[in-house]
This record gives structure tokens, C-alpha cells and sequence, in this order.
């Protein structure tokens, strides 16, 4: 067949133009000040140096990772068997849970989100329900629970989607032939199934703890002005207080912690395999 | 010395979706024994191992394994270790801890899994590669990895699910040796599920021949291969001439209507038989000595011997004439509508029962819009025809009044009929137009539906016999029309014979064999 490369061409400058420009805007802005035009700048590093001078942006930077770590870990804690029910379920019934899980998503987030403000908030569905039992005075608004509700909820089909993709690829005679080797069903689990799974649990991770970790609208509506998250922080220095400078600076630094952290996880993971290959025992 | 018996299988039923895959199996294996479930795909050879390796369930019946009913025993309780298909090796794993998997889980010291598995590796010749990773492996080495995982376990048996099936043909056959060489080695019982017959005949003690969930005939392969039960073992298990005969009295057969001695009896009087000859049975000699005589139709140069095909009977021969002319299309007068079709060739009693569509579609008759090539229907036909031969117009016309005129021979059906080889054919002359030969994409199968050329059993019309198609131009060539002729025919009765001599096609030879070379079966009832 005949192979038209050149073809390609304008794809490739057409995503160069918008996956890089953005970002290397927001990266010249972080290093120059405020009132710089492209023409006349100066460069500088002191939003860095204000940014981790700062307890108060690091607590809060802290407290995103803490909570990005917490929601990958529920995530991965009850998606991995939602994940395995469903991929040991008939094709029909396999079908129709994925679509399940993926309905949610044809809607929003933000108006999803909204929606749990209705259950959550004082005299809303969940309280009214708990009063039932004595325990109205709850508060469940403006927590890190709601929060970390609010996240889990929104990106646990990634986990479970990934998760359930590798489950479903493995070859269903590795199980057989565990079984016949002796192994019982919770052996089998522990030496071939969850081993096998591991890659698709790796990116549910990353899928998860990227969004998370910058998320701002969650703790925004769900956590009101009480839990202010680093997506907060770069959201305000954009919108209410117009630094742009420093606002960006902030996306810079979290897009280094994040692109460490894929890089450790993806580690982890190539360290596995090739310890396999290499121990012998 | 009596060997034990290890595994029963009473009465076995399985049925997927309604279907009966397994219709009552009963066998027993013994201890170390090389068994072979041999049949085609879908004959329920791979679900009798499932059974017996505890991944089915069974519907119906018992398995017993040294004396214990088994059949609610889960896998990994079994003492029997399983080859799959696809081997099925854990890809995060080496080699080594492939080996160990099961030993891992048995609990037992590093040091005594070290052992076993360095014992296997040797075993299996791959000393050496126990830190290689099983998924860059060969075919080979992955098979016989999956065979060191499963013996290191150290089962009474072992089943393997056509382990050999993925690998090419010059590795299988090593692979034969090689499992076989292994079996007796470790001296257990090896239960193998193969379709393929020179693996079963090769590597095993015993063969089980199996047929749509039922088996058809156990026994040593020499059995299988010089006493097949049935028509059905004799054709699966090599190559063999099967031919009807009758059986006379005991050890007295009849067939290609000569009595021959034989060492079979228990049949009953004139009773109908399948009577086998191995092809290498079969020997040639002139034709004064020959028990049979017959000409040599064609010769195959097989590496060791020839093979040829020796035709006692005759086949049958009808020869019929095609006449191509150019064009049969009638356009309207205003140009509108073109109308086309054949003269055709027709048989006094088929002729009784037709109607307009027949006449239509025998005529191949047909209208169209040249212009927009849109069919137009034929909607008028007119003929008279007579019960008795003759020639007899038609016209076919559409609504628009556009016709044409063709005519309808009606002729008393010329059959071949073959007493000797007890079939008869038959075949029509036809019409046809230069361009629906150059359309025809399967010209063999057109020609033989053009002509009607049917052939058939004179005992019962009902049983179709094949016909080939013959003739002698080129179809690619026949822009100008005219005669054709065209020969159908069968292939009378033929016996397949393997000699190291060589014989020269269409040579009359005669066939020559022992009393022992024939071998009586009962026919198969069908179904």
C-alpha cells in the first residue's frame, strides 16, 4: 500500500499548535512578572520562591496530595471488585454494567456534582433520611467526607473501566490451569489474577490521581469555602485576584509533582515485571 | 502382568444448549497407559477431558478415579495435572516459577522445589533457560514447559488437550517422540486428545475412536488401523478402498461381483457389508493372475511408493451438445425494452408437471429496460404443448407487447444406464448465449445444472452418485457460438493402491490380496 506521510503534516501542526502553545504560555508566564508583553520581559523566579516560602500554599498543597491519594485508594479499594464482578459477568450482563457505569457520564460533572450538593446539604435528602435514626444533626456539607465523596464518585468509572478492561483481556485457561495445579480460588486470586490485572490497576491510578489532585469545582461546591484544595488556589490567583503569573506557577509545579508521580507509578510497575524475569525464586 | 484400573467413566452425559455432546460414555484407563481420544472436531473428545480434569460437570453418570467417585471433586483436589490447548502459562512468570507454581502452593521447601524442578528442566531438555521468560519462548519450549508444570506435580495422570496442535509439522513429530519417550519415563497414565490419526497411531497404547459424543471402537492402534468396526474408523484411521459386498456364508464374501474367501464370519446369510482393503494390502499383477482387473486411472509419485487409483468398474458416461449462439435479445421497436431467452430440451414426464414459472425459468426468459437496466416482468406466455416428443414454440411477451419466440424440444430423457457399476445418469442437450458462458463464475456446476445431469444408485433412485464434468473447449474461447460437447460421467469403482513399482496410467493391471487382507464390517446405520 501506498503511504501518504506528508498527509500527516497538518495534524501534526494542528495538535502541536493546541496541546503546546497553551502550555508553554502558562509556562512563560510563570517565569516572568505581570505587565511583561512577549516584546519586553524580564524573567524571574520569585512566584517559586513565593509559592514554597508560603505554610499556608504548602498545607494546602499537602492536604490536595493527601486528599488525591485517599480518593485513588477508595477508588482502586471498590473498583477492583466492582471491576472483577463485572468482568466475570455473562457478555449480556457485562454490557449493560459498563453502560451502567458509564451513564454519568453523558451528564456534567458540574451538574452531577450539583446534584449531591441536593443529597448532602442541611435538610437534604441524606440528612432527612439519618434524622430517621436519631443522628439528624449530622453535618455531611463542607467536609473533606463530602469531598472525597464528591471525588470518588466522579472518577471511579476510570478506575473501574481500566481495571475491568484488563480482567476481561487475561485468558480464562491461566484460571484453569492454576486450579488444576492445585491453587484454590483465593490462591489463584492472589498469584495470577490480581498479578495480571496489575497494569490496568496502574493507569486506573494514574486516571484517577491526576484529575484529583487538581481538581477544583469538587471541593469548591462540595467543601464551600472550608476545604480550599491547590486547584483552588490557581483557579482564584487566575479568576478573583488576576495574577496570571503566579497562578501559573502553581500549574507548572503541579504538573512536575505529577508527572513525578506517573513516572514512580509507571516504575513500580516496569520494576515488577522485570524482577519476574530476571529472579529465579 | 494385569494392569490396575484407574479411571472409570460410567454412562457419562453432557449437554451445551440443548445439544447432546456426550451421549452415554463409558471407559475405563488404566494405569499407565497412553491413551488417545482421537475423532473430528465437535466429537466431545475435549469435554470427556474437561470432565475428567473437573473443569465440567458431568450431566449424567460417574467418574471414578482409583476407586473414588469424583465427580464433585474441584480441580485443584484432583491428582491429575492438565496440558492446555494454548498451554496456557503464566506470562508473569519465568519459566522456572511456571515449573515451581505448583509446588509453590503445596507448600514445600525451596530446596525440594529447586530439585524438582532442575529434575523437570532435564527432563524436558531445557536446562538452562529457567530465568527466561515464557512468553519469548518458541512453541516447542512453551509445550514442553507446559508439560514439566504439570509433571512436576507428580499426578497419576496426565491430560493433554491437543497439546501439539499450534506447533508446525516437523516439531510435532519430534514432539511425538519426545511425549512418548517422556510417558515411559515417568510411566503414568497420559490421556491425549488429538484429532489428527498418525499422532494417535505414533504415541499410543490404546485409541479411542470417538464419533458425536459416542465412541465408535477402543483398542490398540493395530486393532483400530487392521479391524476398524465400522466405515466410519476404517476412513478416519488412514486410508482405505471400502466397498459394498454382500456376505455370502462365513468367511465367503461377495463384492465388484466376484465371491472372495475371507477370515471373517459371524454375519448372517447374504447379509449387506462394508468390506475394507488397505491400500498397501493390494498387490499388482498381470492381469491373468489378477483376483480383480482393472485400468489405472492415475499414478501418484509418494516419496516411498506410488500411489495409484486402479478403476475396476468402469464410471458411467452421458454426452450431451451445448449450442452457444451469440445473442438471443429482441429489442421493442421503439428501443425501449429488450426481452431474451433459450431454446430448451425437456422430458416427457417433467413436461406433464410444468407451469409458466418453470417455462420461464428453463428458458431463462427475461425483459429489461436497456436504458435503466431495470427488469421488466414477463407477462404473457403462450405454447401448446403435447405429451409426446416433438418441437413446440413459445413467446414470451411483456405488458409493452415486446416478445420473442423459442422453442421447446420435448424429448424422451436419455439415461446411461450402467448395470455393472449399478448407477445410471442422465443429461440434456441445451441453449445457451455467448455471454452467459463468460458469466458463469463456477462454469463445472452451471454446465451440470444447464444439462439437469443427475447420476444415481439403479438400487435406489434416491442415492445421488457424483458426476464430473468434461469437455474439451475453451471456455474463455467460444466468442463465435456453435456445437459444443460435453461429457458427464461417474467414477465407476475405484481402488486406491500403494506399490513401489512403477505402472504406467491406463495400463490394465490386475489386483491381487489375502484372505486376511479383507476385512468385513457391519454397514453403518445412518443417522
Amino acid at each position: 500500500m501506498k503511504k501518504f506521510p506528508q498527509l500527516a503534516v497538518p495534524y501534526i501542526v494542528w495538535s502541536a499548535i493546541m496541546l503546546l502553545l497553551p502550555m508553554l504560555l502558562i509556562f512563560f508566564y510563570s517565569i516572568t512578572n505581570q505587565g511583561n508583553s512577549i516584546v519586553s520581559f524580564t524573567l524571574t523566579l520569585q512566584h517559586f520562591h513565593k509559592f514554597f516560602t508560603d505554610p499556608d500554599f504548602l498545607l494546602i498543597l499537602w492536604r490536595s496530595i493527601a486528599i488525591a491519594v485517599k480518593t485513588t485508594l477508595i477508588c482502586v479499594l471498590i473498583g477492583y471488585p466492582v471491576a472483577y464482578f463485572i468482568a466475570n459477568s455473562s457478555d449480556r450482563a457485562r454490557n449493560l454494567l459498563i453502560l451502567v457505569i458509564t451513564i454519568p457520564m453523558w451528564i456534567n460533572m458540574l451538574v452531577r456534582t450539583y446534584a449531591w450538593i441536593g443529597i448532602l446539604s442541611d435538610g437534604g435528602i441524606l440528612q432527612s433520611f439519618l434524622s430517621l435514626f436519631g443522628l439528624g444533626d449530622v453535618e455531611l456539607m463542607y467536609t473533606e467526607g463530602a469531598v472525597l465523596l464528591g471525588m470518588v464518585y466522579n472518577f471511579i468509572p476510570f478506575m473501574i473501566l481500566q481495571i475491568n478492561t484488563s480482567l476481561s483481556k487475561m485468558d480464562k485457561s491461566l484460571l484453569e490451569a492454576s486450579s488444576d495445579l492445585g491453587a484454590d480460588g483465593v490462591q489463584t486470586f492472589v498469584r495470577v489474577t490480581l498479578p495480571l490485572s496489575l497494569p490496568g490497576v496502574v493507569s486506573g491510578i494514574t486516571l484517577v490521581f491526576l484529575p484529583a489532585v487538581s481538581s477544583f469545582f469538587i471541593p469548591k461546591l462540595l467543601g464551600g469555602g472550608q476545604f480550599f484544595l491547590i486547584g483552588n488556589v490557581i483557579e482564584n490567583q487566575f479568576i478573583t485576584v488576576g495574577e496570571w503569573n503566579f497562578g501559573s506557577a502553581i500549574s507548572v509545579i503541579m504538573a512536575i509533582i505529577m508527572m513525578l508521580s506517573m513516572y514512580l507509578v509507571r516504575r513500580l510497575d516496569k520494576d515488577n515485571t522485570a524482577e519476574r524475569r530476571v529472579t529465579g525464586v | 502382568m494385569e494392569k490396575k484400573k484407574l479411571i472409570e467413566f460410567r454412562n457419562i452425559v453432557k449437554e451445551f444448549d440443548g445439544q447432546l455432546v456426550l451421549k452415554g460414555i463409558n471407559l475405563d484407563i488404566y494405569e499407565n497407559e497412553f491413551v488417545t481420544l482421537l475423532g473430528p472436531s465437535g466429537c466431545g473428545k475435549t469435554t470427556l477431558l474437561r470432565i475428567l480434569g473437573g473443569f465440567l460437570e458431568c450431566d449424567e453418570g460417574t467418574v471414578t478415579f482409583d476407586g473414588q467417585d469424583i465427580s464433585k471433586v474441584p480441580p485443584y483436589k484432583r491428582e491429575l495435572n492438565t496440558v492446555f490447548q494454548k498451554y496456557a502459562l503464566f506470562p508473569h512468570m519465568s519459566v522456572y516459577q511456571n515449573i515451581a507454581y505448583g509446588l509453590k502452593i503445596k507448600k514445600m521447601s525451596k530446596d525440594v522445589i529447586e530439585q524438582k524442578v532442575m529434575k523437570m528442566l532435564k527432563l524436558i531438555g531445557l536446562e538452562g533457560y529457567e530465568n527466561k521468560n515464557v512468553t519469548l519462548l518458541s512453541g516447542g519450549q512453551q509445550q514442553r514447559v507446559a508439560i514439566a508444570r504439570a509433571l512436576v506435580n507428580e499426578p497419576h495422570v496426565l491430560l493433554l488437550d491437543e497439546p501439539l496442535g499450534a506447533l508446525d509439522l516437523k516439531l510435532r513429530k519430534e514432539m511425538q517422540y519426545e511425549l512418548k519417550r517422556i510417558q515411559q519415563e515417568v510411566g503414568i497414565t497420559f490421556i491425549f486428545v488429538t484429532h489428527d490419526q498418525e499422532e494417535a497411531l505414533t504415541m499410543s497404547d490404546k485409541i479411542v475412536v470417538m464419533k458425536a459424543g459416542e465412541i465408535q471402537q477402543v483398542g490398540t492402534p493395530e486393532d483400530i488401523y487392521n479391524e476398524p468396526v465400522n466405515r466410519y474408523v476404517a476412513n478416519f484411521i488412514g486410508e482405505s478402498n471400502i466397498i459394498p459386498g454382500r456376505m455370502i456364508e462365513d468367511r465367503r464374501v461377495r463384492f465388484d461381483d466376484k465371491t472372495f474367501d475371507c477370515v471373517d464370519f459371524g454375519f448372517k446369510p447374504n447379509q449387506p457389508v462394508d468390506v475394507v482393503i488397505r491400500p498397501e494390502d493390494l498387490d499388482i499383477v498381470p492381469v491373468s493372475e489378477g483376483k480383480l482387473t482393472g485400468t489405472v486411472d492415475s499414478v501418484l509419485f509418494k516419496g516411498v511408493h506410488y500411489e495409484l487409483v486402479v478403476e475396476t468398474v468402469p464410471g458411467t458416461h452421458v454426452t450431451v451438445s451445448m449450442r452457444i449462439i451469440k445473442n438471443n435479445e429482441v429489442s421493442s421497436e421503439n428501443g425501449k425494452e429488450k426481452i431474451s431467452a433459450n431454446d430448451f430440451f425437456v422430458d416427457i414426464e417433467d413436461m406433464k408437471d410444468m407451469d409458466d414459472k418453470d417455462i420461464i425459468a428453463r428458458a431463462d426468459a427475461q425483459a429489461w429496460n436497456p436504458e435503466t437496466d431495470e427488469y421488466i416482468s414477463i407477462n404473457r406466455i403462450e405454447y401448446d404443448l403435447k405429451p409426446e416428443e416433438g418441437e413446440y414454440p413459445v413467446t414470451f411477451e411483456t405488458a409493452a407487447g415486446t416478445k420473442i419466440q423459442k422453442t421447446i424440444f420435448v424429448v424422451n430423457q436419455p439415461v446411461v444406464r450402467n448395470e455393472k457399476a449399478g448407477e445410471a445418469v442422465s443429461a440434456f442437450n441445451f441453449f445457451k448465449t455467448v455471454d452467459e458462458i463468460e458469466e458463469s463464475v463456477a462454469l463445472d456446476t452451471d454446465l451440470k445444472t444447464w444439462a439437469n445431469a443427475q447420476g444415481w444408485k439403479l438400487n435406489n433412485e434416491d442415492e445421488a452418485v457424483d458426476i464430473y464434468v468434461d469437455y474439451d473447449f475453451d471456455p474463455e474461447k467460444i466468442r463465435t457460438g456453435g456445437v459444443y460437447r460435453i461429457t458427464f460421467s461417474t467414477t465407476g469403482r475405484e481402488f486406491k493402491v500403494k506399490t513401489t513399482d512403477y505402472i504406467e496410467e491406463g495400463q490394465e493391471v490386475g489386483l491381487t490380496f489375502q484372505p486376511e487382507d479383507i476385512h468385513v464390517m457391519e454397514k453403518m446405520i445412518m443417522g
